[in-house]
């Protein structure tokens, strides 16, 4: 950012500062001289030569001119690639330490500041931790789950402190819901699959719709079809065991949102089990983690995705009784 | 999981044949909770064959039947059968490529020391299959620095500069230790080569046939020979010679340059002191190799120790072609080992349009490999993108579809290599739009360039990842 930013960054949060005032300060009824008085101060303090001062009345207008909301915004610091971003003053090896770098999303060769971190790294260890927090936080939008053309159900949970505190709730239906599950499912079907928001709705929004019709195609090439895909509102993984009892499905596949690390809150699971049923060991669900824009792309997780189902109904077994 | 393969490496240099026999060991290094990913952990030489001088027959051409009895013999020797064999390379490399029957004797070899054993050719894959060998690459990446190696042979000294792991360049000159040849008895020189010749004539240097000559004598010719080297790796102004002393391109110096390795044939006497008579090979090899080693070459860059020396191109043939493909892949047709098809990548602005403007450039550049109107098999290759949309997977497949139009007629089957990891669904969208009726093979994490060819062998590790070899077909 250059001094020429700066300065009318400055300028405009001064501005906004100034034009939410007169609200506040409704003490004097006159209209023009509260905001006189303040946007003297603002632009004093932009310009320290102080031209203002000679033309006191030229700063409202500015002022008035100037509070038009141009959609500007701060840069977001999450978009920074922090693998290209070394911070270290003066480093031996510049080359070396980015090539290490590449490797790991660990935040290596971050600086320091005196005993602590930069002001950057500190502000963008929030930033990421407060995408996390929404990650889990939030709900996936129900113009997407429409977009997508899911069938929506949820769980017991109410909601979310409910479902972060109960997690035998997130892995039950009422008794209606899964009455409405079957109206709404094909019985016995090869393939049921489902989406669930888990403790990322960001996951969710980011890669359904990549995913999806890159399953659905990748299964068409095996002759195989899947519809009436379910979204499960406060869903944890076992709830699709719940799910396979009630359709009675094949294979059951479980897109959910994965637990939001630093590294990313866009991460999504596949959990994939014959035939599953409530209280089958954990064992027998296949996983595919790490599905995101910085790990396995959703389009070729979903291609591998529909690969291993066809595994899994020609083998009849899933998690570790099946040997990849 | 850990696989191995079993690959065989033969070398048809200037003056010496050899061949290796390596392990490649393939390992699943995902979790068992993400998507594979396999890749070559260990590579082990497990057997070096004699070396013999390449035969060539009275009028100038290769004795084929020679070196396939070398091969019996060597495969008999490490006790193991042709069917053993499951990749490998054959390089004709310096003179040799340049014989009349180097394509034909290469081709013929290839299928003779097994199925999946490539044909290659070529200064620039010589350069980086040298370099690999003498693990200039390895020692680039683990030092985090550049090198160069030069592989001094018997007719050329090929160059190549890795920084960090990753090749940078290529070059290759006409200067080795075979160019002069002097009678092991009568020190009497009995072959100049024509580029030598041309430059003791340039220079003044008295040289003749038939001439009896003393180290000293040929100190002046060699010395100019070293300083060529030291032109071609930066550290001296490049000189009036240095266009006509190069093959076919000499390296960019476009960067500064740390360490320096040495193989071939020559390195041996770089590296170490001979012992007997300097002429006991009848040539100047020895020779050359103490006068790099008092050079600038080895003084004012630090001079890295090679894996290998005169085994380096046939090591590197054997443990260093081989490659294997992305993990999550897509092929619908299992007639491999598929041999030698040429690339044609497409430009990034190709495809950064929409599917017409790739559809288009494909049709344009498919006519370039159209020999007499007759088209041959070509395998397309894009860079993709990290990461794409299933839209845009879609637009890729319907690009690559429309353009492809003119090899679908071909009984092969398609053909296409990505860089970045979308190979699966590509494959797949691809398969769709052709109605599951045309055999599909995409590829990825696979870097290839226009000039390449790439050989694709059959599936290993439970048929996740197909074994390919990327390389150049070039005789001189």
């Amino acid at each position: 950012m250059n001094e020429k930013d700066l300065k009318s960054m400055i300028e405009s949060i001064l501005n906004e500062m100034v034009g939410n005032e007169p609200a506040e300060t409704n003490a004097k009824p006159a209209a023009p001289a509260p905001s006189a008085a303040p946007s003297e101060a603002a632009v004093a303090v932009a310009q320290p030569t102080a031209s203002a001062a000679a033309q006191p009345t030229m700063a409202p207008q500015e002022q008035m001119q100037e509070q038009v909301d141009t959609g500007e915004c701060l840069d977001d610091i999450t978009e920074i690639n922090l693998r290209k971003l070394l911070l270290v003053d003066d480093p031996e090896d510049r080359e070396g330490y980015l090539k290490m770098k590449e490797k790991t999303p660990a935040r290596l060769g971050v600086g320091r500041a005196g005993p602590r971190y930069k002001t950057i790294t500190s502000l963008r260890f929030r930033a990421d931790h407060a995408a996390a927090q929404d990650a889990v936080f939030s709900y996936v939008s129900e113009d997407f789950v429409k977009e997508m053309n899911l069938v929506a159900v949820e769980t017991l949970c109410s909601h979310k402190d409910e479902y972060i505190t109960r997690p035998d709730l997130g892995r039950q239906f009422s008794a209606e819901t899964i009455e409405y599950i079957k109206q709404n499912t094909t019985k016995q079907a090869k393939v049921q699959i489902m989406v669930g928001d888990g403790l990322s709705s960001a996951a969710i929004e980011a890669n359904l719709r990549d995913i999806v019709p890159a399953i659905t195609q990748g299964l068409k090439m095996y002759g195989l079809e899947a519809d009436n895909i379910l979204f499960v509102k406060h869903c944890r993984v076992p709830s699709m065991d719940v799910i396979g009892d009630a359709t009675e499905a094949d294979v059951v596949c479980l897109l959910v949102g994965e637990r939001p690390g630093l590294v990313t809150a866009e991460s999504m699971s596949a959990y994939i089990a014959y035939k599953p049923t409530v209280g089958m060991p954990e064992a027998r669900r296949t996983v595919i983690s790490n599905i995101h824009s910085g790990g396995t792309p959703a389009v070729e997780a979903g291609a591998h995705i529909a690969e291993l189902i066809k595994t899994m109904i020609d083998r009849k077994a899933s998690g570790i009784d099946l040997k990849l | 999981m850990n696989e191995q393969l079993l690959s065989v490496g033969i070398d048809m240099g200037t003056s010496t044949t050899q061949l290796v026999l390596s392990k490649l060991h393939i390992e699943n290094l995902a979790s068992s909770f993400t998507v594979p990913r396999l890749v070559i952990t260990n590579k082990e030489v497990v057997y070096r064959s004699d070396i013999c001088f390449t035969p060539v027959l009275a009028d100038n051409r290769i004795d084929m039947i020679q070196i396939q009895q070398f091969v019996q013999e060597q495969y008999a020797k490490a006790g193991i059968s042709k069917e053993e064999i499951q990749t490998g390379a054959v390089i004709i490399t310096g003179e040799t490529a340049r014989k009349e029957n180097a394509s034909e004797v290469l081709q013929s070899l290839s299928g003779f020391a097994g199925d999946f054993v490539v044909a290659t050719a070529g200064p620039d894959l010589e350069s980086i299959i040298a370099a690999k060998g003498a693990g200039a690459h390895t020692y680039s990446k683990d030092r985090s620095t550049s090198i160069v190696n030069i592989d001094i042979g018997g007719g050329t000294s090929n160059l190549a500069v890795f920084a960090s792991g990753d090749l940078l360049d290529t070059g290759c000159l006409d200067i080795g230790g075979r160019l002069i040849k002097v009678d092991q008895n009568s020190h009497e020189i009995t072959y100049i080569a024509p580029k030598i010749k041309q430059l003791a004539e340039r220079r003044g240097i008295a040289l003749a046939l038939g001439q009896r000559v003393t180290p000293a004598d040929l100190e002046p010719i060699i010395g100019e020979m070293v300083k060529l080297l030291e032109e071609s790796v930066g550290i001296r102004p490049l000189g009036d010679f240095y266009d006509t002393i190069v093959t076919n391109k000499g390296l960019k110096l476009d960067r500064n340059i740390a360490s320096i390795s040495f193989s071939g044939g020559v390195a041996d006497y770089i590296y170490n002191e001979a012992t007997g008579d300097v002429f006991q090979y009848g040539d100047i090899g020895i020779l050359l190799g103490r006068a790099i080693a008092a050079s600038p070459l080895t003084n004012q860059l630090t001079v890295a120790r090679a894996a290998e020396t005169i085994r380096a191109t046939v090591v590197g043939a054997g443990s260093h072609t081989t490659e294997i493909s992305g993990s999550t892949i897509t092929y619908t047709d299992e007639s491999f080992p598929i041999k030698s098809v040429p690339i044609l990548k497409l430009s990034l602005s190709d495809e950064s349009g929409d599917d017409e403007t790739l559809a288009r450039a494909i049709t344009d550049k498919l006519s370039w490999f159209k020999l007499n109107n007759d088209l041959q098999q070509v395998a397309i290759a894009i860079e993709g993108k990290s990461s794409p949309s299933f839209q845009e997977v879609q637009k890729y497949a319907r690009g690559l579809h429309k353009g492809m139009a003119e090899l679908l007629e071909q009984k092969y089957p398609l053909i296409v290599v990505v860089h970045h990891d979308m190979a699966k669904v590509l494959g797949q969208t691809l398969y769709a739009l052709l109605d599951y009726k045309k055999d599909v093979i995409c590829l990825d994490s696979v870097v290839v360039d226009n000039g390449d060819y790439i050989d694709i062998g059959k599936p290993i590790a439970d048929g996740k990842v197909l074994p390919i070899v990327i390389k150049t077909l070039v005789f001189h």
